[in-house]
């Protein structure tokens, strides 16, 4: 079983509670098929609310260190209050991607904060397809509008999001290739770093 | 039916969650994020949690545009034909009419960007702006304020659309942004021709305005730095009719805006951080 460590502990600004988000990551890792043998440290970043979303999912030295702002549990109609579903639905999607990770598919990704969002967003889709495909209540369109912002409003890049959001087996290399085929690759690269919300 | 219908009294169903305004100004999160460094307040595809925040900004403009539809819509009945010519009801009948496609445009806009109705809450500080029991005083509030913000909104919208090559957002923004410019320049045709003997009341009129405006700015929200999300749209407000000077004025109106709420966010951080010293 893998050991589970969440900070805060205890959560001081916001109504959200350690005990109970382990809980969906243990029920969620199931559900992914996660190794039980890798521990996971997950950093909720408590200062951080809607719409200053995002969430990095890395490995290091053998754990899986996820970050993620609390923006994303947030219930989005009741200010500093968690969000079960939603949470549940995030980490399915962590959880997907640190596991990739932990394969060999995935072995030549760099760290979440050097990947490109053209990069990012092209994963993203990848795993976001997946957990639908586990049951949960994944948004097309809004990943779809995401995608497009990297990938570009075109015939090409819709394609490409197609073929991602219905992949079940996709390496690091495939989603590079993508990123060339959409041009995401040759966009310029931008000043401000992709983890900036992590930053403080 | 009730004449002057307070902001408490509009109608929603179910899916609508209205947020309370001391929810947002007692959140202890908000002067620890103003003095952190989250990217670029000016939309961008760049800019952290691009898609997020524009999809916050999308739901916010469609619940504004209900807004306006009351407001124009409560003008058309509040007033008898010797406070309102029946000819500004028509303008407003008019208004309403546009109001009602922009609602419909912008739900098709939230669909597109993923999203849906009522998935954030709704404040109705706009309405507000449209109970004053004075005619000129509404139409100052809700003609020049409230759709003058909303030139600006959807001008930060269509310059986002054009930068992230996404069409339908472009172009749909652009077609509202020309009614809108529409509906400054018929309040501020109303406005002249409703005071001309009366300058007295016409400066009282802008007086309200200017306060609506500074309450509009939202500490920030609107600006011609990068500090803030939406920028001030000059050259389409001079096509609705606004001068420079108002222009100018508005600026630093917003300026003034963006510099208290860094001071508010500072003294709050500082008495945050004095209090938990103290626990």
């Amino acid at each position: 079983m893998s050991r589970i460590t969440i900070t805060p502990d205890p959560f001081t600004l916001i109504a959200y509670d350690g005990a109970e988000i382990t809980a969906i990551i243990e029920d969620v890792a199931a559900l992914v098929d996660f190794p039980r043998d890798v521990d996971i440290d997950l950093e909720v970043d408590e200062e951080l609310f809607a719409p200053l979303t995002g969430h990095l999912s890395d490995v290091v030295d053998g754990r899986v260190r996820l970050w993620i702002s609390g923006g994303n549990f947030e219930d989005s109609r009741l200010p500093r209050q968690f969000a079960p579903h939603q949470a549940r639905d995030d980490l399915a999607v962590m959880l997907l991607r640190a596991k990739d990770r932990l394969s060999d598919d995935f072995a030549a990704a760099p760290p979440d904060a050097s990947l490109s969002r053209g990069e990012r967003t092209a994963w993203d889709t990848y795993a976001v397809g997946r957990a639908g495909r586990l049951g949960l209540p994944m948004r097309r369109q809004r990943q779809l509008y995401d995608f497009r912002l990297q990938h570009g409003f075109t015939d090409i890049a819709d394609a490409a999001f197609d073929r991602l959001w219905t992949a079940e087996h996709v390496t690091w290399d495939g989603i590079r290739e993508i990123c060339k085929e959409t041009g995401a690759t040759d966009r310029d690269t931008s000043k401000i770093p992709v983890d900036l919300l992590r930053q403080k | 039916m009730k004449k002057m219908l307070p902001e408490s009294e509009l109608a929603r169903d179910e899916r609508f969650v209205r947020t309370k305004i001391e929810d947002r100004i007692f959140d202890p999160r908000g002067p620890k994020i103003a003095q952190r460094n989250t990217g670029p307040a000016r939309m961008g595809v760049d800019r952290p949690a691009a898609g997020e925040r524009s999809r916050s900004l999308m739901h916010g403009i469609f619940v504004g545009e209900i807004q306006a539809l009351e407001g124009a819509g409560r003008t058309c009945y509040d007033f008898d034909d010797a406070e309102a010519p029946f000819q500004l009801k028509l303008d407003m009948a008019r208004q309403c009419w546009d109001e009602s496609r922009h609602c419909e445009i912008s739900v098709k806009l939230g669909d597109h960007m993923g999203t849906e109705i009522g998935e954030y809450t709704e404040s109705t500080f706009l309405f507000a702006a449209a109970c004053n029991p004075d005619p000129v005083f509404r139409l100052c509030g809700v003609n020049r304020a409230l759709e003058g913000l909303a030139i600006d909104v959807f001008k930060s919208m269509k310059d986002f659309g054009n930068e992230s090559g996404d069409p339908i957002l472009e172009f749909c923004e652009d077609w509202m942004l020309a009614d809108e410019v529409t509906h400054v320049k018929m309040g501020s045709d109303w406005l002249r021709r409703l005071t001309e003997t009366d300058p007295e009341r016409r400066e009282r009129a802008l007086e309200f305005q200017r306060t609506v405006d500074a309450i509009f700015n939202l500490g920030g929200f609107r600006g011609e730095d990068d500090d803030n999300p939406v920028q001030l749209a000059r050259d389409f407000r001079r096509l609705a009719g606004f001068t420079e000077e108002e222009n100018d004025s508005l600026a630093e109106l917003a300026r003034r805006s963006t510099e208290e709420a860094r001071q508010m966010a500072e003294m709050a951080t500082a008495a945050l951080d004095a209090s938990a010293q103290n626990t």
